[in-house]
């Protein structure tokens, strides 16, 4: 029991004060039992705010502190800290929310000062039987796990492992490098995207402290910060990738050769069914595909495997098999990328009724000279050289009927490709329909101006369509600037299309306990002030799967989310926050019911010295969710800090 | 035998009588009674440029005497089945609005409930009667048939109201016609307006959209357009002559309903179908197309 | 006001936008300042490409409040509801019925209506429905009426009065 409690009110600038009246909760709470001070204070989390709190505790020997304000989600840090200084423990602290769940959501001033009336009361209601608690050590394992490599996830990878610590880079393709890996230039400078690209890959390949796991993927996350248990499912590649030299004489000697549509060359090209993904990649082995190569769908092969006949190091292995294995991490990195929409969700636009509307990806393997037509632009119906291209921007995107978001990269890539093409086809005739050109990073409005001085035909607006005539593909669109309507008549159509998260996003979300926000990219814990960071303590995020993004703002934020990462790993110890279930031993009758609940695995029964059993939480594995409390059928089970003899006092209070 | 209210509008049951007709005479055939209610008025869809309220109302009205029967109602025409089916999701969604539609429609003693379903024409066959069922009672298929296909706007759009077939991609006719042995193929055109509702003002304009499309069905190669829609039939059919002059051709594009044609497949006679009632050159259907 | 439309001298009229708005938000769920003016609508629209009617610009009008310019014009009357417009729009946006919240209004404001429009509402008024049972000839020139088919009788109103009443006072109503 305490009974010397301070109240704090808030006014939030005018964000409580203009709802609630302030003067009068502050005077109302002061008549409350054991409460000896009620003050407020314009801005309590400010420094004269928290000065406030420290002196009053001091002054008047408080016990324990009530403060109402804004949400606890905000500021409850910043006040354990302050009340903590002040000589009160952390945790003999209590929250009244009178800003989101009051002044907020309400505009009547009279009852919403009532309701903060009641929620203050029933703060004080707890704060009476607060306990100091004090936060647990949990030790560190020093390595990180990064999930996704393409740019942002190498580049996360590098910096942790420049700085000393043990990197898993897990990757479900069969090698790394991503979306970066199948451009050609990049805007707004023109580098060739493999020169700076591949550097970094064999780096990757190359760093002694990076553990790199390609064509495998991440099956089970368990344990909080500081230490989680991770298992990673490698997954067969049929190839030993020690005896493997990447020769690739097994690829030209595939039954199948030619015959497989490549993903990476987004099914402009074809491959064998033992490949290497591109020239360049990291690792450079083979992989056999398993749903198109014979002996793994068929059981046999012709006369024999020819792969394993020509392989002269004997690196085929058609029974391997799928692998697990676990790893132990302190800090865990989500950098899995994006995909593009589904061209069907925009069905209008032609690309499932004619082969020669593709995407801009499809055209930067088209324009790649190390891509399928060995950098030649060939119409994929005919493959002959297009005499016309036309250019439709946000397909898909900035639309309520498919994704409301910009993609913050599609008119930046479609200049560059014009750009690339009007090198590559002096003669080309080339058309762009577009809503507004966004050009707004650094030397990107420069870029445009060049864009605009190579001899294309711009149009402002939004075709309705795509249709066949004969031949050629017809856009009928209308240019809001010369207030014609044109039909454009080309031999193909480029669709820049919506990005969005990779198809499998929400399931690693849940496997990684993080947020999605409406679009379906992973959430961050704070937009302006945490990017890098998510609501779950040791996750941070890395490059485009947060959002879409072009590969500066990628590499910027990889290269946050490694020092993110670094702050973590490098404390041998880390404080945990001590709200965590607790056992009354001698209420427990040893029934179970919170071992099958919980999901953390954090309690055992154990046998007691009188030979009956009772639960046991192991402290460094609860994470404070409170299953097993709710679920106890003898009240034996209680969450430290939100205790039933905390927690019913304040239900008293309030009806 | 599955029942239904048998909802004719305006169009159908004052001038497009072959649509009527085949209806009549193929549906028992799959099973299903159509049931004649007296005191069906237009569906309001034709008056929603005058008095948004005044159409809306009217499509309770017919809606509402059908619940009076208590059966779902079938509603062939495109254009009625678009007014009824945004009545009912203004109506169903809007508990003012039904009660205001509703005091006027105590006047003629009606009430609207929102209890039936309706049931487009597409949908009587795909989804009521199945192709399943009808694959089985075709006995000449339509071998050799090349076809196009009209669903016409009101048909698929918009599809924020619920229509019976995707807006960019409709295939359930396409799927009812290669049951019956025909050869549907897509063209450009496939999702383009007839142009019928500019009759009210523009005869002419809507004469040259019609003749338009049916230039490019016939520039094509197809031996028919098959639709099912009594306005948009009057445009292709009846008008076919003057839509050419529109825009300077020669058309010969035979037009049949989709009813039309299902009952030839089931061995229907052409008289029995009203084949006789299209204007536009039919008789190249009667030896399946050549 | 402090927007004036220096070509004709027109002020915005947010009573009237603010009218049509309401109107469409009660049928559906549309809100036309959303419109960012992307084209999607004219470049497919069928009455487009045979007459004049640009359905971007009938929502900029609206959104300007120059309401007058819009019912004073014979080009809404030129819509054909096919209702791409519609369906396309990628914000949920729908000048069709834009266009008929606007012919609703030129009708409410005694205005003359073009073409057969007043008849169709006369037969309706006055039969139940658009026309009359027609006879129809056959591609062999005989001439046939519905009971020649062996069709039944056509459905229409039973009671003309009573109907007639409840349409005549609809016909004041607005949504
Ligand atoms: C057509 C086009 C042109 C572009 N041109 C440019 C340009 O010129 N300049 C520019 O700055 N930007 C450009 N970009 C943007 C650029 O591609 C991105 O900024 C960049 O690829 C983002 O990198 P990332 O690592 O975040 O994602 P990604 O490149 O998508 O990499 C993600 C990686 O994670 C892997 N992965 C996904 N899910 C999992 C999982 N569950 N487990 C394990 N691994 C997983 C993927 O296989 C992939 O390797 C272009 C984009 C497009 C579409
Ligand atoms: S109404 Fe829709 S399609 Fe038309 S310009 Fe506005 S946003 Fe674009
Ligand atoms: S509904 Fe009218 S305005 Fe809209 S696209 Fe069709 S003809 Fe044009």
């Amino acid at each position: 029991m305490t009974n010397k409690i301070g109240v704090f009110v808030c006014h939030c600038g005018i964000n409580i004060s203009q709802t609630v009246d302030v003067k009068a909760l502050t005077t109302y709470a002061k008549g409350l039992k054991d409460v000896v001070v009620s003050e407020a204070y314009k801005y309590m989390c400010s420094d004269s705010g928290a000065n406030l709190i420290k002196e009053s505790i001091r002054k008047h020997k408080l016990d324990s502190v009530v403060i109402a304000c804004c949400s606890p989600r905000m500021h409850e840090h910043t006040f354990r800290n302050v009340v903590e200084s002040g000589g009160v423990n952390a945790f003999n602290l209590e929250i009244a929310n009178i800003r989101e769940q009051c002044s907020w959501v309400h505009n009547d001033k009279e009852k919403a000062t009532e309701k903060a009336k009641a929620l203050v009361r029933g703060a004080v209601a707890k704060a009476r039987f607060l306990e100091p608690l004090e936060p647990s050590k949990v030790n560190v394992t020093p390595e990180a796990l990064v999930i996704g490599g393409g740019i942002a996830g190498i580049q996360t990878a590098l910096e942790i492992a420049d700085k000393g610590y043990k990197v898993h880079l897990v990757e479900k393709t069969p090698s790394i490098g991503g979306r970066m890996a199948q451009l050609d230039k990049t805007f707004p400078t023109l580098d060739c995207s493999g020169c700076i690209l591949t550097p970094k890959m064999s780096e990757v390949a190359n760093h002694p402290n990076i553990d790199l796991l390609t064509y495998a993927e991440v099956k089970e996350v368990e344990g909080s910060i500081g230490n989680f248990t991770v298992t990673v499912t490698k997954k067969a590649r049929y190839v030993d990738l020690d005896t493997c030299t990447g020769c690739g004489d097994c690829v030209q000697a595939c039954r199948l050769k030619g015959r497989i549509s490549s993903e990476f060359d987004e099914h402009m090209g074809k491959r064998s069914a033992i490949y290497m993904p591109f020239p360049q990649a990291v690792p450079l082995k083979c992989t056999i595909d398993v749903s198109t190569c014979l002996m793994l769908t068929k059981g046999k092969c012709g006369a024999g495997p020819l792969c394993v006949e020509a392989c002269e190091p004997g690196a085929i292995d058609f029974d391997q098999k799928d692998e697990d294995i676990a790893l132990n991490v302190g800090a865990i990195v989500a950098a899995t990328g994006f995909d593009l929409i589904d061209e069907d969700i925009v069905y209008e636009y032609g690309y499932s009724r004619s082969k020669d509307v593709i995407t801009s990806l499809e055209m930067e393997r088209l324009i790649n000279s190390s891509g399928p037509t060995g950098g030649e632009i060939l119409l994929p119906s005919t493959n002959e050289k297009p005499k016309s291209i036309t250019y439709l921007l946000c397909i898909g995107s900035r639309d309520e009927n498919a994704c409301s978001w910009c993609c913050r990269i599609g008119c930046m890539s479609a200049l560059k490709q014009l750009y690339l093409l009007r090198e590559k086809l002096p003669d080309v005739e080339l058309n762009l329909c577009y809503m507004d050109i966004r050009s707004y990073g650094k030397k990107y409005e420069e870029f445009y101006r060049t864009v605009r001085g190579i001899n294309s035909n711009v149009f402002r607006g939004r075709p309705s369509e795509v249709r066949k005539n004969g031949e050629k593909l017809v856009v009928d669109v209308f240019d809001t600037t010369t207030g014609k309507l044109f039909e454009i008549s080309s031999d193909m159509v480029v669709l820049v299309p919506a990005i969005v998260p990779r198809d499998d996003a929400g399931d690693v979300a849940r496997m990684l306990r993080i947020s999605q926000s409406n679009d379906g990219f992973f959430l961050e814990a704070h937009p302006k002030l945490r990017p890098m960071d998510t609501a779950t303590g040791g996750i941070f995020l890395s490059g485009s799967c947060q959002g879409p993004k072009d590969i500066q703002d990628t590499v910027a934020q990889a290269s946050g989310a490694a020092s993110r990462v670094v702050t973590i790993l490098s404390n041998d110890t880390l404080e945990v926050e001590p709200l965590i279930a607790c056992v009354d031993e001698d209420l427990c009758s040893g029934c179970g019911t919170c071992i099958s609940v919980c999901p953390y695995q954090a309690i055992d029964l154990m046998k007691m010295d009188d030979g009956k059993s009772s639960a046991k939480v192991n402290e460094a594995l609860c994470m404070g969710c409170g299953a097993c409390a709710a679920s106890c059928p003898s009240g034996a089970m209680q969450q430290k800090g939100f205790k039933d003899t905390q927690m019913i006092p304040i239900i008293d209070e309030m009806i | 035998m599955k029942k239904f209210v048998f909802y004719p509008g305006c169009v159908m049951q004052t001038e497009q009588y072959a649509l009527d007709l085949s209806l009549r005479e193929i549906l028992p055939k799959f099973d299903v009674e159509l049931v004649d209610v007296q005191g069906f008025s237009c569906c309001g869809e034709p008056l929603k440029s005058v008095n948004q309220m005044l159409s809306v109302s009217l499509a309770a009205r017919n809606i509402a005497l059908a619940e009076r029967e208590g059966l779902d109602m079938f509603v062939p025409c495109p254009m009625c089945h678009l007014a009824m089916s945004e009545c009912k999701r203004i109506l169903d969604s809007d508990e003012e609005m039904k009660q205001r539609v509703n005091t006027f429609l105590k006047d003629d003693a009606l009430t609207y409930t929102g209890k039936a379903t309706l049931v487009s024409i597409l949908d009587m066959f795909h989804e009521v009667i199945g192709l399943e069922k009808m694959k089985k009672k075709v006995t000449q298929p339509l071998d050799s048939l090349k076809v196009a296909s009209h669903y016409g706007c009101h048909l698929i759009r918009p599809s924020e109201i619920g229509r019976p077939d995707d807006a960019e991609n409709p295939q359930k006719m396409e799927q009812i016609l290669s049951t019956i042995g025909a050869k549907p193929e897509d063209y450009p055109e496939k999702l383009d307006c007839c142009g019928a509702l500019l009759n009210a003002n523009l005869p002419e304009t809507a004469l040259t959209k019609t003749g338009q499309k049916l230039q490019k069905i016939e520039e094509y190669g197809f031996n028919a357009l098959v639709d099912v829609c009594p306005w948009c039939h009057r445009q292709f059919d009846a008008r076919q002559k003057k839509a050419g002059e529109t825009v300077a051709a020669k058309l010969n594009v035979p037009v049949v309903y989709l009813t039309q044609l299902i009952g030839l497949s089931i061995g229907i006679s052409e008289e029995r179908l009203g084949l006789n009632l299209n204007l536009s050159p039919v008789e190249a259907l009667q030896n399946g197309g050549n | 006001m402090s927007i004036i439309d220096l070509t004709s001298m027109g002020e915005p009229q947010t009573d009237m936008k603010d009218e049509i708005n309401k109107r469409l938000l009660t049928l559906k769920d549309e809100f036309s300042e959303y419109c960012y003016q992307c084209g999607k609508c004219t470049s497919g629209c069928e009455a487009h490409k045979l007459l004049e009617l640009e359905p971007h610009k009938i929502i900029a009008l609206l959104k300007r409040g120059l309401i007058d310019e819009l019912v004073n014009s014979d080009i809404i009357w030129t819509c054909m509801s096919c209702f791409k417009c519609r369906e396309r729009c990628p914000q949920k946006i729908a000048p069709v019925e834009v266009l008929f919240a606007l012919k609703n209004m030129v009708v409410a404001s005694g205005k003359q209506i073009p073409g057969n429009y007043s008849m169709y509402l006369q037969m309706v008024l006055s039969k139940g429905l658009l026309q009359d049972e027609k006879e129809i000839s056959t591609r062999d020139n005989k001439t046939l009426k519905r009971a020649d088919l062996g069709l039944p009788e056509i459905s229409k109103p039973v009671d003309m009065a009573k109907f007639m009443g409840m349409l005549s006072k609809l016909a004041m109503e607005k949504v």
